[in-house]
């Protein structure tokens, strides 16, 4: 029958790194990456001790997935981290779709680069900064750190207070620029 | 002075392993301290006996609270106290209260301890004794405008440093008359809050210089030598990542040299036991005192491979009162040997402290190589302890064959569940500079263009291992839902109308 054709669904899945790199795979289960017009087979193998490698190309890459939520994937390969979202082309479609119609943020956010203490804001809500102004001294190891200003602007929001512990990445202070 | 039967190791991690190994050898028995914060700790497995310290809730570190450590000691008569490197092991108090129990401290005395350690009194023994200093404040600096003044006679760039500091804590440069003020006020801040003193002092700031120190021996009968040296330039905000011996900055005049000024130093502040002395070297082979070490060091391991002596049990034995039977001639430094600290950090965001549990830890062991470890499988890294992990430390018979016995047990060296400096020390060990010996203090900001190493495909490798662990995922939930397109294409109208409506 006409519309009855049976095909082999072929399932396509976006890698997409954190600087908008995108890797393309078609059905990974088969365990092949595909370079230019070549399939070249890839192998996983995992040791009595639970690490995993793969084999691709005669080289060898140990793998682990360090952090995942959702299709948000942190990839360690050889130690080094790699943040992956995957998408299917929908998916991929939409998050295009979305970036480009994101209004263009007025806010930087300062957000803390290690867990730590606050030791002390050097400046208050609706203070004018420059670029490279010191805003507060983050304490983390034991060493004090100065956050500095990556913008010109006018401190919209301080979200904490000296002597605060803060987590990596909260946002510390909100600078509209 | 008696034998040593038993020792209590007041510290924890990869030192106290350290200890116990050597205590083994010597038929010492070691007891080991059990805190409330790692009750379960890889360390305990290596102790004769374990004290139990995780009833103490006060704020103080179990490892720094003197009475409570005194008090083990006398409740099991255990005749000495090794303290490792940190914690109490260069806090004159704890020496004193040691002497007064009966017990023996092993290292120096508190007074060589107090002396040393504080450095403002160090650099007078230094100057004292023909010991080559940097310019500086000679003392505390009072206020900010002594502060300026001081600067403005030195010339900038400065360094300011706290006077109880340590281990890089406390430290500013200062490039230019504007940050002055500013920066005397931070550095007395932050070494109030990290030493309970403000005092703070100033030098002149030597650009690119190279880390040199010499592993020191002394015992009580004033046999004196020193164990050659240890290159740890490769630091990054004054904390030693990478260390090795000897260095290829020196020759055998200049080890001569600086040796001597070393054994100068120790002579004159009367210490005993091991210690190591902390040199700047700068591009022309001039040297400059900068502190002495009263401890056992991190980086001891290179000297241990180098020489083939065994620190530990040289501190033992000189706390034992024996005599030091290695004469400075026989002091010989043989092949090279690198030392890569391990630590749980975030080389790709500045080198943040990752916490989380070690799932899984391998390594290649062969002759050339050695690794001090404090950790095991399903070791919790938190944010209680520092973040060093392990040491790596590789031997060769020449610095190349060296560096290359490091990168292939790197390559071999896995620690599942967390990020470590491991793809750093890779990144150095294959950098053209470090190959060449081309390397300061300055290295890190310097030379490096990117602190971690990458093969070619990783990135490619790792997008496919997410996206094949997501299939696998989606047809795990694919058994839960009903997908209604499963099969159909999307058709572009039928995707552009939904996109329209979100």
């Amino acid at each position: 029958m006409m519309f009855s054709k049976s095909k082999k669904s072929k399932q396509k899945f976006i890698a997409c790194t954190n600087k908008n790199k995108k890797y393309e795979f078609i059905n990974p289960k088969e365990l092949y990456i595909k370079q230019g017009k070549e399939n070249i087979p890839i192998e996983i193998i995992s040791d009595k001790q639970g690490f995993v490698y793969l084999i691709w190309k005669k080289k060898k890459y140990i793998v682990d997935i360090i952090e995942k939520n959702q299709n948000q994937y942190e990839v360690l390969v050889n130690g080094v981290s790699y943040s992956i979202s995957v998408e299917s082309p929908f998916s991929y479609k939409r998050r295009k779709f979305l970036d480009k119609n994101k209004q263009e943020t007025k806010v930087e956010r300062v957000q803390a680069p290690m867990p730590g203490k606050i030791v002390e804001f050097l400046v208050e809500e609706n203070q004018e900064i420059k670029e490279g102004e010191p805003l507060l001294i983050l304490e983390a190891m034991k060493m004090q750190n100065e956050i500095l200003s990556t913008i010109h602007g006018k401190i919209n929001k301080i979200n904490f207070h000296a002597n605060d512990n803060v987590m990596k990445d909260d946002v510390l202070i909100e600078v509209e620029k | 002075m008696k034998k040593i039967k038993s020792i209590l190791i007041a510290n924890r991690g990869e030192i106290a392993i350290r200890i116990s190994e050597t205590a083994v050898k010597m038929d010492i028995k070691t007891y080991g301290i059990k805190t409330s914060k790692e009750p379960g700790a890889y360390y305990l497995e290596f102790m004769d006996e374990v004290i139990d310290f995780t009833e103490l809730t006060n704020d103080i570190p179990e490892f720094l609270d003197i009475d409570r450590i005194i008090y083990a000691l006398k409740e099991y008569d255990i005749d000495a106290v090794h303290p490792g490197y940190g914690y109490l092991a260069e806090n004159p108090y704890f020496a004193q209260k040691c002497i007064d129990e009966k017990i023996i401290f092993i290292g120096p005395s508190p007074d060589a301890i107090y002396k040393l350690g504080n450095k403002t009194i160090a650099k007078q023994i230094a100057a004292n004794n023909n010991v080559p200093l940097l310019e500086g404040s000679n003392g505390n600096i009072r206020n900010t405008k002594h502060a300026k003044l001081l600067a403005q006679k030195i010339g900038y760039p400065v360094i300011l440093k706290a006077a109880s500091g340590g281990g890089g804590r406390g430290m500013r440069i200062v490039e230019k008359e504007e940050d002055i003020e500013k920066m005397f006020r931070m550095a007395q801040n932050e070494a109030e809050k990290a030493f309970a003193d403000p005092s703070v002092f100033m030098e002149k700031y030597v650009r690119n210089p190279r880390h040199i120190e010499f592993q020191i021996l002394a015992d009580h009968h004033g046999n004196i030598i020193h164990l050659g040296e240890r290159e740890c330039s490769i630091q990054r905000k004054h904390q030693k990542l990478i260390e090795e011996s000897p260095s290829v900055a020196l020759n055998d005049e200049l080890r001569a040299k600086m040796g001597e000024s070393a054994i100068n130093i120790a002579k004159a502040s009367n210490y005993r036991n091991a210690g190591t002395v902390e040199f700047l070297l700068d591009e022309l082979g001039n040297f400059y005192f900068m502190e002495m070490n009263t401890r056992i060091q991190v980086e001891h391991p290179v000297t241990e491979m180098v020489t083939g002596f065994d620190l530990v049990e040289w501190q033992i034995r000189i706390a034992q009162d024996e005599e030091l039977n290695i004469k400075q001639e026989d002091v010989k430094l043989t092949g090279w040997a690198i030392e890569c600290r391990i630590n749980a950090e975030d080389v790709q965001t500045g080198f943040s402290p990752f916490l989380g549990t070690i799932d899984q830890i391998q390594i290649a062991k062969t002759k050339n190589v050695r690794f001090d470890t404090g950790i095991s499988e399903g070791s919790n890294v938190t944010a209680n302890f520092d973040s060093m992990l392990a040491k790596l430390i590789c031997y060769g018979e020449t610095r190349e064959k060296a560096i290359q016995n490091t990168l292939n047990a790197l390559s071999k060296l896995y620690i599942k569940g967390i990020k470590t400096t491991i793809p750093f020390c890779k990144a150095v060990m294959n950098h053209p500079k470090f190959k060449s010996g081309d390397i300061s203090t300055s290295f890190i900001p310097n030379e490096m263009k990117q602190l971690f190493y990458q093969e070619e495909d990783e990135e490619l490798i790792a997008a496919f291992w997410a996206s094949l662990n997501h299939n696998v995922q989606l047809e795990i939930e694919d058994n839960t839902y009903v997908d209604y397109e499963k099969g159909k294409n999307i058709t572009p109208w039928l995707m552009n109308k939904r996109l329209k409506s979100l």
